[in-house]
């Protein structure tokens, strides 16, 4: 019992200190975005112009054409 | 890395389910393996017990009353030894409460008895003047739900194989009217020490009320 | 296409949940503020003999705000929120209508029952998951419906990237689907035995310790998933739509949405006592764990950032005001929490009211201020009609407030004074007071959280009245509005 206890303990420290790394290497890479061309705040936009409509910020149909050639 | 994932919302749900089942299954497994193994000497509720269990979950008393004493000084002194994870080993379901806004019961059964349960599931107020608890009159007219009580027994022997009928241990017979018989005859025993004349009544017709059975569950605290 | 052309949305069961969600928000905080009040004034409990005592209304109290009103809220924003992130309208896909109504209808039939079952005393016992395995089943359904919805809706958007709001209705959806199940595993009495008893009747398949863990997994995830991840999703839609400001920041929201989905069920180990394991790891364990825990105020902070430079809407918009009162109230009880779970805290603080008011000062202050926001946004476009009154609205906020300050106050100082005094001791080392000693220091706090939540319940009669009055006389739009929900004085 002991053992499990303590693979327990173990795992949870190392995939304490993993899970930080990841994130915080994650939100580096995000805002190193910009320089690879990478605008990701234009997305917000998907919420203030949602009329049927409103012109429509990457339509999937593009995603499909592209990929079938 | 992340961001594709919102254009491919099959992936996304994935990640995110593998995600949120992990951390789960790490955390739950491991301490399912220290199964909760009866302490020795622990034996499981008899039928009659279990018909009270169920009155207290029905009408919520865990809502206000815990059954965990935690190892601290103040309340091994209050409410006796500090409770042990094989005690539970026939608790289906736990009945641990998350609140203590009456005292615990864990070992009510040691320090109550009989006529001071009948006399405060009356009138709380008669016997701890400015208790909060609320009056159950309806226990002593509602009957036991015995034939569920019954059903549970034969259940948690069949499937989860609760040692009944095992030496020194409570029986479990094969059909309702000798279950029956037996439940009376344990309810006849409480009946003794108590005073309704209507609950008394019933029992000597084979009518189990509410209370007899919920202070057969209470007195099994200990 | 061109603009005349007629599809527009189609809002028919987001309309159904908003009568739902005001109907279980009534219901629901009316039998809390019963069962507060007999606990200062326990002769209440008698009014209807076994039908009023508290055991058997408070389950009708949490499931009510929880499943009632709380995830009719979810689901009536759900309706309006993922057409039009996607640009997909019900109107173009009959089946997805036909699904969304079959959801909608199902989940009324289960509040029906589970409000005839609880007040029977039909329960399993386990807190927030009492319905007996025939509810359960219809619970299934409910969920795989909007299962179905959900994906559906997504497999024929017309926009490629989904919306931060839908990440969490995600998020809702799958973890509330495990975490149900698994708890609610238990063998039906009825299928092993003869039968004689309840045919309803089930036995849990876990037994005591291991039941109580998969009981408090279930039920510390299910507040998560439902109460927070469930108005995260609201409140990314709303204000940025209400005060027409995009959000402060996409990549903090792609980062705070992963940090806490890592964090919830991950950092929750803090029950962990790892015994042999070395005690400098153990601290960097905790260290850790409050890093993880400072990236999922992320959502707050973007929330409040959002609105940089524009906290005059404050002062002129009452439904800014409820959110951003709401993402204060989501910071301060996220706080509150891992401050209560640290090991000495919780040997004061667990099984006293200190925990009731942390329960509420999120559910009051957070959940129940941001579904109340996104109604009133959501109103004018469903009805087609101004708000009837924003002096309402403004009392309405007031009201709340206070009631929530009461409350919460009340309830610490209730539940620190019971933590103390069940350990008190006296100079020989006895205990220095009896049970009922710590029953009678509390009943002026009862009574206090008694008012506390009467207030807030006035505020909701007052924003009930106000939604009908909209959806009756309010002065009527011609045309959507496209930010700011129009209101008259």
């Amino acid at each position: 019992m002991e053992t499990i206890r303590e693979i327990q303990g173990y795992a949870y420290f190392g995939m304490t200190v993993v899970f930080v790394i990841a994130l915080y290497g994650y939100i580096v890479y995000l805002y190193k975005g910009k320089k690879r061309g990478m605008d990701y705040e234009k997305y917000s936009n998907l919420a203030l112009h949602d009329d049927l409509n409103d012109q429509i910020l990457e339509a999937r149909n593009d995603e499909e054409k592209d990929s079938s050639k | 890395m992340f961001h594709w994932l919102e254009k491919n919302p099959f992936f996304f749900t994935v990640v995110l389910f593998v995600v949120i089942a992990f951390a789960g299954l790490v955390e739950i497994l491991p301490n399912f393996a220290e199964s909760s193994r009866p302490i020795v000497g622990k034996k499981p509720y008899t039928m009659l017990e279990l018909a009270g269990r169920n009155v207290y979950i029905k009408d919520n008393c865990m809502s206000c009353h815990s059954q965990l004493i935690r190892p601290f000084k103040s309340e091994t002194d209050r409410y006796g030894s500090y409770s042990l994870s094989g005690e539970y080993a026939y608790d289906r379901p736990f009945l641990w409460s998350s609140k203590r806004t009456g005292p615990d019961l864990h070992r009510v059964g040691n320090y109550r008895s009989t006529d001071w349960h009948e006399n405060h599931m009356k009138d709380p107020q008669a016997i701890v003047a400015g208790s909060i608890m609320p009056k159950y009159p309806w226990h002593f007219t509602n009957s036991a739900d015995i034939a569920t009580a019954f059903d549970e027994a034969v259940t948690v022997m069949k499937v989860f194989g609760v040692p009944y009928n095992k030496e020194g241990n409570p029986t479990v017979p094969a059909t309702f009217s000798e279950a029956k018989a037996e439940m009376i005859a344990e309810a006849k025993e409480i009946a003794k020490d108590m005073k309704d004349p209507g609950v008394k009544a019933a029992l000597e017709n084979g009518d189990i009320k509410e209370i007899v059975a919920l202070i057969a569950y209470l007195n099994s605290l200990k | 296409m061109q603009q005349s052309t007629a599809v527009s949305y189609d809002y028919t069961v987001a309309r159904w949940f908003t009568y739902t969600t005001i109907a279980f928000g009534i219901i629901g905080m009316l039998v809390g503020v019963i069962i507060a009040l007999q606990l200062a004034f326990p002769a209440l409990n008698g009014i209807a003999g076994e039908y009023s005592s508290f055991g058997r209304l408070r389950p009708l109290h949490t499931n009510g705000i929880i499943y009632g009103f709380t995830l009719s809220g979810i689901w009536a924003s759900w309706y309006y929120i993922s057409q039009r992130v996607l640009k997909v309208s019900l109107n173009e896909y009959p089946f997805l209508k036909l699904i969304s109504k079959l959801h909608f209808a199902v989940y009324f039939v289960i509040m029906l029952l589970a409000v005839v079952t609880l007040w029977m005393g039909i329960s399993t016992s386990k807190e927030y998951i009492q319905l007996e395995w025939p509810i359960d089943i219809l619970v299934v359904v409910a969920w795989v419906l909007w299962g179905i919805s959900i994906f559906g809706a997504i497999g024929v958007r017309r926009e490629k990237t989904i919306y931060i709001s839908l990440w969490y209705f995600i998020a809702t959806f799958l973890a509330i689907a495990m975490l149900y199940i698994f708890n609610n595993l238990a063998v039906p009495t009825a299928f092993v035995s003869e039968g004689v008893g309840a045919w309803y009747h089930s036995v849990s398949l876990y037994a005591g310790t291991n039941d109580a863990l998969v009981q408090w997994w279930f039920g510390h995830n299910a507040v998560a998933f439902i109460f927070t991840s469930g108005i995260i999703a609201l409140i990314y839609y709303f204000l940025p739509k209400e005060s027409g400001q995009p959000v402060f920041s996409y990549k903090l929201s792609l980062y705070s949405f992963w940090s806490l989905m890592f964090v919830y069920l991950w950092a929750g180990g803090h029950h962990l006592i790892y015994s042999t394991v070395p005690d400098w790891m153990q601290t960097f364990g905790s260290v850790f764990s409050v890093v993880l825990i400072l990236p999922s105020w992320g959502t707050a902070i973007n929330m409040l950032l959002t609105m940089k430079g524009q906290w005059q809407q404050i002062a002129e918009n009452p439904i800014i005001k409820l959110m951003i009162l709401a993402s204060t109230f989501y910071m301060f009880s996220t706080l509150e929490g891992p401050i209560q779970a640290i090991k000495s805290v919780n040997a004061l603080a667990h099984f006293t009211d200190w925990i009731v008011g942390h329960v509420h000062d999120g559910v009051l202050g957070w959940v129940a201020f941001m579904i109340m926001a996104a109604l009133y946004h959501m109103a004018p476009r469903l009805f087609k009609r101004e708000i009837y009154s924003k002096k309402l609205v403004d009392i309405q906020f007031w009201i709340q407030t206070v009631g929530i300050v009461l409350y919460f106050t009340s309830m610490w100082i209730a539940g620190i004074t019971q933590g103390l005094m069940w350990r008190a001791t006296d100079q020989f080392g006895n205990l220095a007071y009896s049970f009922i000693d710590t029953v009678n220091a509390l009943h002026p706090y009862y009574a206090i959280r008694g008012l506390g939540g009467l207030l807030y319940l006035i505020g909701f009669f007052i924003f009930s009245y106000n939604m009908y009055k909209t959806m009756t006389v309010g002065k009527e739009l011609t045309e959507e509005p496209a930010n700011k929900t129009p209101m008259s004085a």
